[in-house]
């Protein structure tokens, strides 16, 4: 029943939501919902970790993994909705005609993310994240413009045909099993999978191929380069809630998706095949995003490439394995979803004072805005990852193990990259922040949902770096137990 | 031996080359509803297929699968389509980049690509050659018919045509997936396509056009 609580109120609530002809009724109602969404989230979390792995039928199922990422959903939906709830009236009404259908929206996309994370049969898993492609399409394309509109069609499009090779991957892998004498029934099971594949004699090549084409189909939605052409666009275009919870949690949801992948494979194969793909893929989309980010003339594509570069390291922390490797990108999961949802938050209010996200025609932003600067600021140390805040710590975690494997070759790439993004961002950040200011309204302070929303993220982004909490760290300890 | 084991044996036997017709006609048709028209026929032999494979395997889901995809493929979304095309006013023309000849030689091509492609796990995984290269050649045409199109509809129907493909591989390697996984794909094919029904219109409303190929606002 727990299990099932936090899909129930997610999908009753997104139907329930419909009914709200008037805003501000609806902003509360969803609030309530949402609250609601997270608490029974937080007690499924605490379910498993003291009980163990829950299972509800054959297809719904929590373990560590899952409560893991779980975790990251509750945390950052949470802070998107209470920002949601300041940023749609400030938005304009041209702009957001109807919050019902909005609140609706991200209730049913929560609710495709929670099951994708519930999944115990990978067919199921395909569905959902099919699902949330569906339902932030819609979201993507919010505001009607023409660049909405078009980023909307290249992202149902891009994703879809994606998402079609992993589907093909996921018939190969079920065709592996049922070939190596698995009971067709349970063949899709991840359980039933993880238990048969060491001793059952999986056909090797089956194994490979199908894993080759779920990385291509799942890193569309991770946005691995080269299938990343859908990202930029879809969260430079979104509503700046949206934005964040793609970057967020959407493309968290897809890595769990490969990770439970790769650790089918590797028990199959060895982990040599699925991990040097990893890095592979890690790698090119670090370089690429990292090249794409000097260039870059709009503040949340910056943000999108950097989101791509982080997926990258988080892959290249996976794809190294070893404990302090799969440790450092799993935590790295989430303190890239903090750091960016503060950085998003700050350049949805950079577009509400200054009417336009181009960097080039923002200046003097620590004058006029200094709040949003600080916070600008806060997020930016931490995203190119500097000592006090916990994004120093993962990477630091992920280059470790590189050493310790000697693969310097990797080591130097990681280095190389992280030190070409700090210099892209210190350029973009500093020509906004400095000079004279213009455009915007004296010193404009935040409203207090967006105080309130980035003063967690601050406060996390640097308790995380000075210490993990002991809890936190046993979360990240049971996700990694499950994998291996 | 009776009517039905033959019917079975000759659809089983010949159905991977009616498809190989479907795709040979379907990069030349130059209509939107001729290309729709094919794509139907062309679901019309995957349900056959799908019926037959049921019957000499002794699979009764596989009737249901078989009757799911009559209802959706054959009927509901071409239906769909046609409405589609009618409410859009749009030109009937697919708009392609590449000449009927271009395609038909590239279409040759893909369906040579597949045998080649499935020639070695054809062999390892005991499965009718001609059906596997059927289906990565449905799922290469459907590629193929996304970029080298330029209407909305078009890459929609490209994206059908793929996704036929992949349903093809199942049925041929697996018999098909578990029912529910099956009805959950289905259902997801139908949202999927309910969306990019919506998309299209709010193309036509914003750009005053359907040529995807214009939309490049995006860049970097």
């Amino acid at each position: 029943m727990i299990l099932l609580l936090p899909l129930l109120i997610a999908l009753l609530g997104a139907f329930l939501l419909l009914g709200f002809q008037n805003p501000r009724v609806a902003t509360r109602f969803a609030l309530c919902v949402g609250g609601l969404e997270i608490a029974s989230l937080a007690a499924l979390v605490w379910r498993v970790h003291v009980d163990g792995a829950l299972q509800v039928g054959r297809y719904l199922r929590a373990d560590g993994l899952s409560s893991f990422f779980l975790v990251n959903i509750a945390f950052i939906s949470g802070l998107v909705l209470v920002y949601a709830s300041g940023y749609l009236p400030l938005a304009g009404k041209g702009r957001f005609s109807s919050p019902r259908w909005f609140y609706a929206l991200v209730f049913l996309f929560l609710f495709t993310m929670v099951s994708v994370c519930l999944s115990a049969n990978l067919g199921l898993l395909w569905i959902m994240m099919e699902g949330t492609t569906l339902a932030s399409a819609l979201l993507v394309g919010f505001y009607n413009t023409e660049g909405a509109v078009e980023a909307g069609w290249k992202y149902l499009m891009v994703c879809t045909v994606g998402i079609a090779f992993a589907l093909f991957g996921t018939i190969v892998l079920y065709l592996a099993a049922v070939k190596a004498g698995m009971n067709p029934a349970a063949a899709l099971d991840w359980v039933a999978l993880m238990d048969a594949v060491p001793r059952m004699g999986f056909d090797p090549h089956l194994v490979k191929l199908a894993f080759v084409f779920v990385i291509v189909g799942y890193g569309t939605k991770i946005g691995f380069v080269p299938m990343h052409s859908w990202l930029p666009d879809a969260h430079a275009e979104a509503p700046t809630p949206i934005s964040a919870l793609l970057s967020a949690v959407l493309l968290n949801c897809a890595m769990y998706a490969v990770m439970r992948y790769d650790a089918i494979v590797s028990h199959a194969t060895g982990p040599a095949f699925s991990h040097t793909l990893l890095l592979i893929f890690g790698g090119m989309s670090m370089v690429v995003a990292g090249l794409l980010i000097l260039v870059q003339r709009n503040l949340k594509r910056l943000l999108a490439y950097s989101s791509v570069e982080h997926m990258g390291i988080i892959a290249i922390g996976l794809g190294l394995g070893g404990p302090l490797g799969l440790f450092g990108a799993m935590l790295h999961t989430f303190n890239h979803s903090v750091a960016k949802s503060l950085l998003f938050f700050s350049a949805g209010n950079v577009r509400h004072n200054f009417g336009t996200l181009r960097m080039e025609s923002i200046t003097g932003m620590s004058r006029s805005l200094p709040q949003t600067s600080a916070a600008l600021v806060v997020g930016g140390l931490a995203i190119v990852g500097l000592p006090p805040f916990s994004l120093f710590i993962s990477e630091f975690a992920i280059l470790s193990e590189a050493f310790s494997q000697a693969r310097y070759f990797v080591a130097a790439l990681v280095l190389i990259v992280i030190s070409v993004v700090f210099g892209g961002f210190a350029y973009h950040f500093l020509h906004m922040l400095s000079g004279e200011p213009h455009g915007a309204p004296e010193n404009a302070k935040l409203i207090p949902s967006e105080y309130m929303v980035m003063g967690i993220a601050v406060l996390c982004l640097t308790f995380f770096g000075a210490r993990i909490p002991h809890l936190f760290g046993v979360f990240v300890q049971e996700a990694m137990v499950v994998l291996r | 031996m009776g009517l039905v084991e033959i019917a079975t044996g000759k659809v089983l036997s010949s159905f991977s080359v009616f498809l190989f017709l479907t795709v040979l006609l379907l990069v030349v048709a130059r209509r939107i509803s001729t290309s729709v028209l094919l794509f139907s026929v062309q679901s019309a032999i995957i349900a056959a297929g799908v019926f037959a494979t049921g019957f000499q395997e002794r699979l009764a889901e596989a009737y249901v699968v078989g009757a799911l995809v009559l209802l959706i493929k054959v009927i509901v979304i071409p239906r769909a389509f046609f409405s589609l095309v009618e409410r859009l006013k749009t030109s009937r023309d697919v708009k392609a980049w590449t000449t009927p000849t271009q395609s038909v030689f590239i279409a040759a091509a893909m369906i040579y690509l597949s045998y080649a492609a499935v020639h070695s796990y054809g062999q390892a995984v005991n499965v009718p050659e001609d059906s596997l290269a059927a289906a990565v050649a449905l799922i290469l045409t459907g590629a193929f018919l996304m970029v080298s199109r330029k209407k909305a509809l078009m890459q929609m129907l490209g994206l059908l045509v793929l996704e036929n493909g992949i349903f093809l591989a199942a049925l041929t390697t697996t018999f098909g997936m578990p029912l529910v996984i099956e009805i959950g794909i289905f259902f997801d094919i139908l949202i999927g396509l309910l969306l990019m029904g919506i998309f299209t219109f709010r193309i036509r409303e914003t750009f005053d056009h359907l040529d995807v190929s214009k939309l490049r606002r995006l860049r970097g």
